[in-house]
């Protein structure tokens, strides 16, 4: 390794050279003008004098001076949208510089696959994205911001802040980590959530074999190259963005959920229709209608009676003996009016984001650094993003040949979130409560469903939030790489970049014992946990670029790649805490046992790749690429990844000459394989003992109080595993007409995945190892993804354009296991058997379950379908369904064989959506600019699941819907959407997975609206300001659905296990929503 | 090697280093699982002993996911439905209590009380996986054992034996749910075996082997040793209709057998000392028990009792935070009743009903029955107007989640005292754990199957002589009964030497058990009794023929005052075992052949 250290200290003085070799000469004052093809002047672009370093920008009237060393006589000139030229002075003192436009977007250069190509070359399947259009979307994440911006890219997210959303490449690629390959200017993460929106200067999607297969082994879900913005040449550039509103949640009656009154009357309603009429209730007293009492605790308490005389009130809320739980005396008011829970925890919410810009250079040295804060509240209480970035990003032309650079970003994360679209999240405690239970007791105290008589068992989720607001968590994250170019023999550069991702993050939270609640935690503990993860990627590429004699444009490319991650974590928790202090409160000053735990993780990559583009006469294009990956992560360490894909731009053959309206048109093909290995953990190829406190130790002392260790199988080891082959087959369109007015990019795909890396459930008799994955499943995506963009300009003043995307996918599972055809996933829900199925025939988390026939409005009925099951069945005691009852469910027999059991579920939904579809339009009219933003999803069912809690008066005693009281059957409402209120849970009515849960889920937002007017002119350059726009903004200005809940856009409620949020999705109970902002901004450039 | 002059020397610098990372690849691509081991590190003593406490660890049947914040079973289920104790499937199915909670909690479990039970039922298929993780660890020990060097022949025999007396187990739990059962032991290489061949002759042969080969004393009371083997063969010979070789087994075992910790078998005086920790190591009547462990990892209770953390009375006065299942059934508490000689009512004691709650407010006037009741009642069901442990006098339905679901009544035999929490419990979770230990076999349950042995080989005077000794540690224990409490309003003060019921209970006279069928329904009765609430009855009455009748007969009584078991019914030669898990047979399937045979009646 000796050798290797020297050879950077040569390096190094190598530098120091470079940079001492500066001259100095006499000089002469030029002036001159830059206009543009239209004579109107080009103000802000940069004059460089060549070879010398010496630079200055135009003003607003396009005009420069400069003082020009003698000798020095060529000027470059260059401003963005402009063919940059060189122009010789030749003696003058006064010039006039005419730059062009670059001709169409035909001739920018697009980042690509270890290299960039001109988008006229482009033979794979490409989105470049807009990101101007992107980054208007106020969010921190940029993965949020991709919705509906780039064809062929399926986004789904929440109104969380911070929280990530799910981001699927042309569909479901495999069972799961569908996570893309993120290609952050070299570096490889599958997180992006620490990036600054504001330093991204161009996103590439990378769809298809011909594209994305030289990624190898992490190409499959897809790839998307980000690049940051780099600093150009002239005096610095420095710009101010912020932007401050509110996000704002709907009012009113969310989940339409009945008052006091109203749910009492459901009560008494269900226990008659039970057959066990209330007699006497604890709180709505001795009558046959409910009265509302004035007091839930003591229970059904009037005013004026002793025992609500509040000297008898006990509480403590921070007690510490669990007995002491035992002696409170609870004094709470009914709220007869009817508590509003949703509103009690979501409310409006501020938000704020600064972001300082600067960049520059010289000939020699370009820079750019930037800052970045943003800070939003959740509309849900105790939840918010607060983010501080800084990025530096340089580079230095050492020598004619030699290009040195770096770019670094660092990143301070503190975002507090809760896992929302499960029951025991604080939005689903929101439908859960009880109207009845007022937020506060007498004393200020939380209310809650204490009491016993019926009140519900949801916690107060005021008090659930709130307990958190001393919990802390901190993620410190850099990404950052340094790299060199290095030109030699006029052809070839040689690049190298080394870089990664270093993060590490702690977070520690209290749990306080709970007093209000029907079912209280008496123990108060403390839990501190934090994480290490390290990676690195090391880059090294060698090409070849050669025109021969105008004809034959060849690039080749040759390279290596390694990569290599390690992670830990450590956790502890301790009991037992005397004092409740957050200043106290460590894990070592409680007095309970200590827990402790760590993880370890490493894994690494080593990769070989080539890539050969050609092109003849501009009109031919041959892309071929190859990558042989090894892993650490499999036996057989090494596979080989190969890619073709060709272009024709038929628009330069003479025959089309003739076409005027055809600017360019070019038809695409590629075919090509693509790996996946995210799936697989380090181990899988391992058999593994390993122990558990939990389910391997045991105390066979007898001692009552304490466990020995004992082993249980860790991983069942795989050692045949291999990579999962995605072949991918890729034919594409694009066209620019009318000069550029309209450009159309179309691709159609089909993804045949195979060797699909699967961990299907063994048959029990294999014992609870961890159950490894096996190459087994397949899975087939097709789709078309379209692209159209137009730009129109009207006279001087106005300018439109417009950019629609669309996306389809068609998700079909073509194989599970050699044994079965299905699988589940999922957790079941509240019925203890799962609803979502993977089949094959179907896409990935279909939902599967009993679909309604109607309902059972009578006791013949019912005998009558007895008596067809007794036929079926030659069974004289045969019924139909279990649990079958009049005013229930009655299901469809789907295979009719005259009777209902688990053979008659079926596939009723699908959450994968037909199509989505963006639609950005902007106007520009003098001053004034105007944008707005469209999404739209169509064709997916949504499970909501909130209705099993708010629809049925049986799923456990919490708040009701008006469905529940007044849509439920009844014999004089037969016609009814909820089945017969009971106290009972029967298979025939909420005991089952069924059609009753299913929705559709089609939805169209307005994402955004934006109008903005810039300043210009003389009173702004007196203040030295360049530019300064004023905008204001509407996100999520309104939503079309036909989508009951109270936001059809469902995440996974998986957000930190890629692999099982790919199975769960479209199910909705208590979602955080995405909610309307009102904005005001400010763009300035000095 | 590089020098300045060469133009190109950062480039050829790169390339080169480039190419070392290449040529490294070998190390560069090894990267070994972290904080496991593999076979060879654990083919030692140490090793094979660490494999076996796992392989009684898998007794619970209980795990915990600290990362999801989930309490589950081994292999991931419902925990509850996987409890050693069998509460759901022993108790609930057999009569003893309701499900119990409300309606819309557990759906799941409905159908288990309810014998509507699908094989795609998912707790059959949490129970399956469960136990065949108890026997894949089993399997483990037998495998690695071989290769260990360091170890006595004694050493080995004894590792051996209690492997297998724990794999039996695990067999013996499948057995008496889905009794077609696929035979996986230490040599099956195919792991997907059929299910058709009786696996009877192999629990027995695993309980012999450990029934000879098992030393009497064990270093820890939690090991199995050579009685709990011969209780546990005979046990199996009793299932087996096997009655002459039950018989001789059962009287070594009741003659000559000891605990581990060398006290000869014998019931305990103390009725409630069998379910009280501090009791454990002079517990004289514990055969074989699962050892429960509180609060040893703050946080989880999966070593203390999780499976039965439900059941626990619910409500806003119960000093317990969850959740009001496994709830007693009006038929249990009426079979307490006792005639004036203190003998139980056999056939008609639902005519005799025990005076309940049922409908009432806790704030309504409620006098509590003043018959004659058998002294185990009310350590067997919390009921209103008597003394709950030193808890309190039970309130009624404002310990009760939901009275017309699940009847008026709590259980009380997996409580611990309110004096014992901070030790007995473990209150880390949302619901409480213990360390009462759950029996397997304790040695009330061996004098009555050697009762049942001895009935049904003729010899009546045996027989009766067995169950008096049962009854009799409570006809001459009073002082163990439940008294009142010296002050109601403050428990912590003791109790008075009034019982708290009107208790009458007296042996059978001799000559009793004159015919064979008397015998025996007096000894079923009597197992009702002294072990109700303790996951049998369901798998007595399937191995005596008596399901459809008994248990049809209670859907019929209690579906009078509850809505749970409403419209219940119990199909013969169908219900008396469980469906063989659907998903079970589906994974069965062997290049397309299914190798699982679905149980009769559920096809």
């Amino acid at each position: 390794m000796k050798w290797r250290s020297k050879g950077v200290v040569h390096l190094l003085a190598f530098l120091f050279i470079m940079f001492l070799a500066k001259g100095a000469s006499a000089q002469i004052k030029i002036t001159g003008k830059v206009i543009n093809s239209k004579t109107l002047p080009v103000a802000s672009a940069t004059v460089m004098i060549k070879g010398n370093g010496s630079i200055t920008t135009t003003g607003t009237a396009g005009e420069f001076s400069l003082l020009v060393p003698d000798g020095k006589t060529i000027l470059v000139i260059s401003s963005i949208g402009y063919e940059t030229i060189e122009e010789n002075i030749s003696g003058r003192k006064t010039l006039v510089v005419i730059l062009s436009e670059k001709s169409t977007i035909l001739n920018e250069m697009v980042v690509t696959g270890y290299t960039s190509q001109k988008k006229k070359d482009l033979t794979g399947a490409v989105t470049v994205v807009n990101v101007e259009n992107m980054t208007k979307q106020p969010n921190s994440q940029i993965a949020n911001q991709l919705q509906g911006q780039a064809s062929g890219v399926t986004v789904v997210g929440s109104g969380q802040p911070g929280e990530a959303p799910q981001i699927r490449i042309r569909g479901i690629n495999t069972f799961g980590n569908n996570t893309p390959l993120f290609i952050v200017d070299g570096v490889s993460t599958q997180n992006i959530s620490s990036l600054n929106p504001d330093d991204v200067s161009s996103i590439q999607v990378l769809k298809d074999a011909g594209s994305a297969s030289i990624y190898g082994s992490r190409a499959s879900n897809g790839v998307i190259i980000i690049t940051t913005k780099k600093g150009r040449s002239g005096k610095p550039a420095v710009s101010f963005d912020s932007y401050t509103g509110v996000q704002m949640p709907r009012s009113g009656n969310i989940y339409n959920m009945l008052n006091p009154q109203e749910m009492a009357q459901l009560k008494y309603n269900a226990n008659a229709n039970s057959g066990t009429p209330v007699t006497s209730d604890l709180l709505y007293g001795n009558g046959t209608i409910p009265v509302l009492p004035d007091y839930i605790v003591p229970a059904g308490a009037k005013e004026g009676d002793p025992s609500i005389n509040p000297s008898l009130y006990l509480i403590n809320p921070n007690y510490t003996d669990p007995n002491e739980l035992q002696h409170f005396y609870h004094i709470v008011k009914a709220n007869k009016s009817g508590t509003d829970w949703f509103h009690s925890v979501i409310r409006n919410a501020p938000v704020q984001n600064y972001n300082v810009n600067v960049s520059g250079g010289s000939e020699n040295a370009h820079y750019m650094m930037s800052a970045n804060y943003i800070d939003q509240q959740g509309v849900l209480l105790k939840t918010y993003i607060k983010r501080l970035s800084v990025r530096a990003n340089t580079s230095f032309n050492v020598t004619k040949n030699i290009v040195f650079g770096e770019n670094l970003a660092y990143t301070i994360t503190n975002n507090p979130k809760i896992t929302p679209l499960q029951s025991y999240s604080p939005i689903a405690f929101t439908f859960r409560s009880q109207p009845i239970i007022p937020v506060y007791d007498i004393k200020g105290n939380y209310g809650g469903g204490f009491g016993g008589t019926g009140l519900g068992d949801s916690p107060n989720p005021v008090a659930v939030q709130n307990r958190t607001a001393n919990d802390k968590g901190v993620d410190n994250r850099l990404i950052a790489n340094i790299y060199s170019d290095v030109t030699f023999l006029n052809n070839f550069t040689f690049h190298t970049s080394f870089g990664g991702v270093s993060s590490s993050g702690y977070a520690h939270n209290f749990t306080y014992p709970t007093y209000e609640n029907q079912e209280n935690t008496t123990s108060n503990y403390y839990n501190e946990n934090s994480n290490y993860s390290n990676n690195w990627t090391w880059t090294n590429t060698l090409t070849y670029h050669k025109i021969f004699g105008d004809l034959h444009n060849l690039q080749l490319l040759a390279g290596t790649e390694a990569f290599s991650e390690n992670d830990e974590t450590i956790g502890g928790t301790t009991y037992n805490y005397l004092s409740f202090n957050p200043n106290y409160t460590t894990l070592s000053s409680g007095s309970g046992t200590q827990t402790n735990l760590s993880t370890r993780y490493s894994e690494s990559l080593q990769s070989l790749f080539a890539r050969l583009d050609y092109s003849y006469m501009d009109k031919y294009l041959l892309s071929a690429t190859i990558r042989r990956d090894g892993s650490s992560k499999f036996v057989s360490q090494f596979a080989i990844f190969p890619a073709v894909s060709a272009g024709w731009r038929i628009s330069q053959e003479s025959f089309m000459k003739r076409i005027a309206w055809i600017t360019d048109l070019k038809l695409r093909g590629g075919w090509g394989i693509m790996g996946n290995q995210f799936n697989l953990l380090q181990d899988n190829a391992y058999f593994t003992f390993t122990q558990n406190r939990n389910s391997s130790y045991y105390d066979i002392g007898g001692t009552n109080n304490s466990i020995q260790q004992g082993f249980q199988v860790g991983q069942i080891g795989n050692p045949a595993a291999k990579w999962e082959k995605d072949a991918n087959v890729n034919i594409g369109l694009d066209a620019t007409l009318f000069k550029g007015l309209i450009s159309i990019s179309f691709d159609w795909y089909k993804k045949n995945i195979t060797d699909l890396l699967y961990n299907p459930e063994l048959s029990g008799t294999y014992g609870r190892g961890v159950v490894p994955y096996q190459n087994i499943a397949s899975i087939t995506n097709t789709g078309i993804d379209l692209t159209i963009n137009a730009n129109k300009q009207i006279g001087r003043d106005f300018k439109l354009n417009g950019t629609f995307s669309f996306t389809t996918f068609k998700n079909n599972i073509s194989k599970v296991t050699d044994n079965t055809n299905y699988f589940y996933s999922g957790d079941g829900r509240n019925f203890g058997t799962y609803f979502v199925r993977n089949q094959v025939g179907h896409p990935v988390g279909s939902f599967y379950g009993y679909n309604i026939a109607g309902f059972w409005n009578n006791a013949t009925d019912i005998a009558n379908a007895d008596v067809i099951a007794q036929k079926a069945t030659g069974n004289q005691s045969a019924i139909y369904q279990t649990d079958e009852g009049i005013g229930r469910f009655k299901y469809q027999d789907v295979n009719k064989d005259g009777q209902i059991n688990e053979n008659d579920r079926m596939i009723i939904g699908n959450p994968n959506p037909k199509f989505n579809y963006g639609l950005n339009l902007g106007v520009i009219y003098k001053n004034f600019d105007f944008s707005s933003f469209f999404y739209g999803v169509y064709g997916n069912q949504i499970w909501n699941q909130v209705r099993w809690w708010t629809d049925f008066y049986a799923s456990f005693s919490g708040g009701k819907s008006k469905t529940a009281l007044y849509d439920s059957w009844t014999p004089e409402h037969m016609n009814a959407k909820a089945p017969i209120a009971e106290t009972g849970g029967y298979a025939s009515s909420n005991g089952s997975p069924n059609s009753y849960f299913i929705e559709k889920g089609s939805y169209l937002r307005c994402k955004n609206m934006m109008v903005g007017y810039t300043f210009t002119g003389s009173m702004m350059q007196k203040v030295h300001i360049q530019n300064f726009r004023l905008y204001v903004q509407v996100a999520n200005l309104f939503t079309i659905t036909k989508y009951s809940g109270y936001d059809p856009e469902i995440n996974s409620n998986h957000e930190n296990d890629p692999k099982k949020s790919v199975t769960e999705f479209g199910i909705d109970e208590g979602a955080y929503p995405s909610t309307k902002q009102v904005l005001i901004g400010i763009n300035v450039k000095f | 090697m590089i020098t300045m002059k060469s133009k190109y020397a950062i480039p050829e610098m790169m390339l080169v280093s480039s190419l070392l990372i290449v040529s490294c690849s070998k190390t560069f691509l090894t990267r070994e699982p972290q904080g496991s081991v593999n076979t060879n590190a654990l083919s030692t003593k140490t090793g094979v002993n660490v494999l076996l406490v796992g392989a009684y660890a898998a007794l619970s049947g209980q795990d915990y996911d600290a990362v999801a914040g989930n309490i589950q079973s081994l292999g991931g289920g419902n925990s509850w439905a996987c409890s050693p104790s069998n509460w759901l499937w022993g108790s609930v199915a057999g009569g003893d209590a309701h499900k119990g909670s409300d309606g819309g909690d557990q759906v799941t479990m409905i159908p288990i009380g309810t014998f509507t039970v699908s094989p795609g039922n998912p707790l059959i298929n949490d129970k399956w996986k469960a136990v065949y993780e108890g026997i894949t660890r089993c399997n483990n020990v037998l495998k690695i054992l071989p290769l260990v060097t360091d170890m006595s022949p004694d050493e080995i025999t004894n590792t051996k034996a209690q492997a297998r007396f724990l794999r039996a187990h695990y067999y013996f739990e499948l057995k008496k749910l889905f009794n077609n059962i696929p035979w996986i032991d230490e040599n099956t290489a195919d792991l997907k075996q059929a299910n058709t061949t009786d696996i009877w002759p192999r629990i027995e042969a695993d309980f012999k082997y450990a029934y000879d080969s098992l030393p009497v004393s064990q270093s820890d009371i939690g090991r199995a040793n050579k009685w709990a083997a011969g209780a546990y063969l005979a046990k199996i010979f009793l299932y087996e209709k096997k009655y002459a070789d039950a018989q001789p087994l059962f009287t070594d075992v009741i003659s000559m057998g000891q605990t581990t910790n060398g006290l000869a078998y014998d019931l305990t005086p103390n009725f409630e000392n069998n379910r009280r920790p501090s009791y454990e190591t002079s517990n004289a009547e514990a055969v074989f028990v699962v050892e429960m462990a509180a609060n040893v990892k703050t946080g989880a209770i999966a070593s203390g009792n999780q499976g039965d953390m439900l059941n626990f009375p619910y409500g806003a006065t119960a000093p317990f935070g969850c959740c009001g299942f496994f709830a007693p059934s009006i038929d249990l508490v009426n079979s307490f009743r006792t005639d004036a000689n203190g003998l139980p009512y056999l056939d008609d004691y639902n005519s005799h009903s025990v005076a309940n709650d049922q409908g009432l407010l806790s704030s309504e006037p409620f006098t509590t029955d003043a018959g004659n009741l058998d002294p185990r009642l009310d350590w067997t069901v919390g009921r209103r107007g008597i003394p709950y442990l030193d808890y309190g006098i039970n309130p009624g339905q404002d310990w009760v989640r939901a009275q017309n679901y699940s009847g008026p009544y709590a259980p009380i035999k997996n409580v611990y005292w309110n004096k014992d929490a901070a030790t007995d419990g473990d209150n880390t979770q949302w619901a409480p754990g213990s360390s009462i230990n759950v029996f397997i076999i304790r040695f009330a349950d061996v004098l009555l199957m050697a009762a049942e042995a001895e009935a049904q080989l003729g010899n009546l005077a045996a027989a009766e002589t067995y169950v008096n000794r049962v009854r009799d540690r409570m006809i001459s224990h009073p002082e163990a009964w439940v008294h009142t409490y010296v002050d109601a309003t403050n428990p912590s003060l003791g109790f008075t030497n009034t019982p708290a019921a009107n208790y009458k209970i007296n042996k059978y006279p001799a000559g009793a058990f004159s015919t064979s069928d008397y015998a025996l329904k007096a000894i079923y009765f009597e197992r009702k009794l002294e072990l109700a609430m303790e996951g049998y009855r369901y798998f007595d009455l399937s191995r005596w023929g008596l399901a459809a009748k008994t248990i049809n007969a209670y859907f019929q009584y209690e579906g009078q005052f509850t809505i749970d078991v409403q419209g219940a019914k119990f199909t013969e030669n169908k219900n008396e075992y469980m469906p063989i898990p659907q998903s079970q047979i589906d994974l069965s399937s062997n290049s397309g052949k299914i190798t699982l045979i679905q149980n009769q009646g559920y096809k």
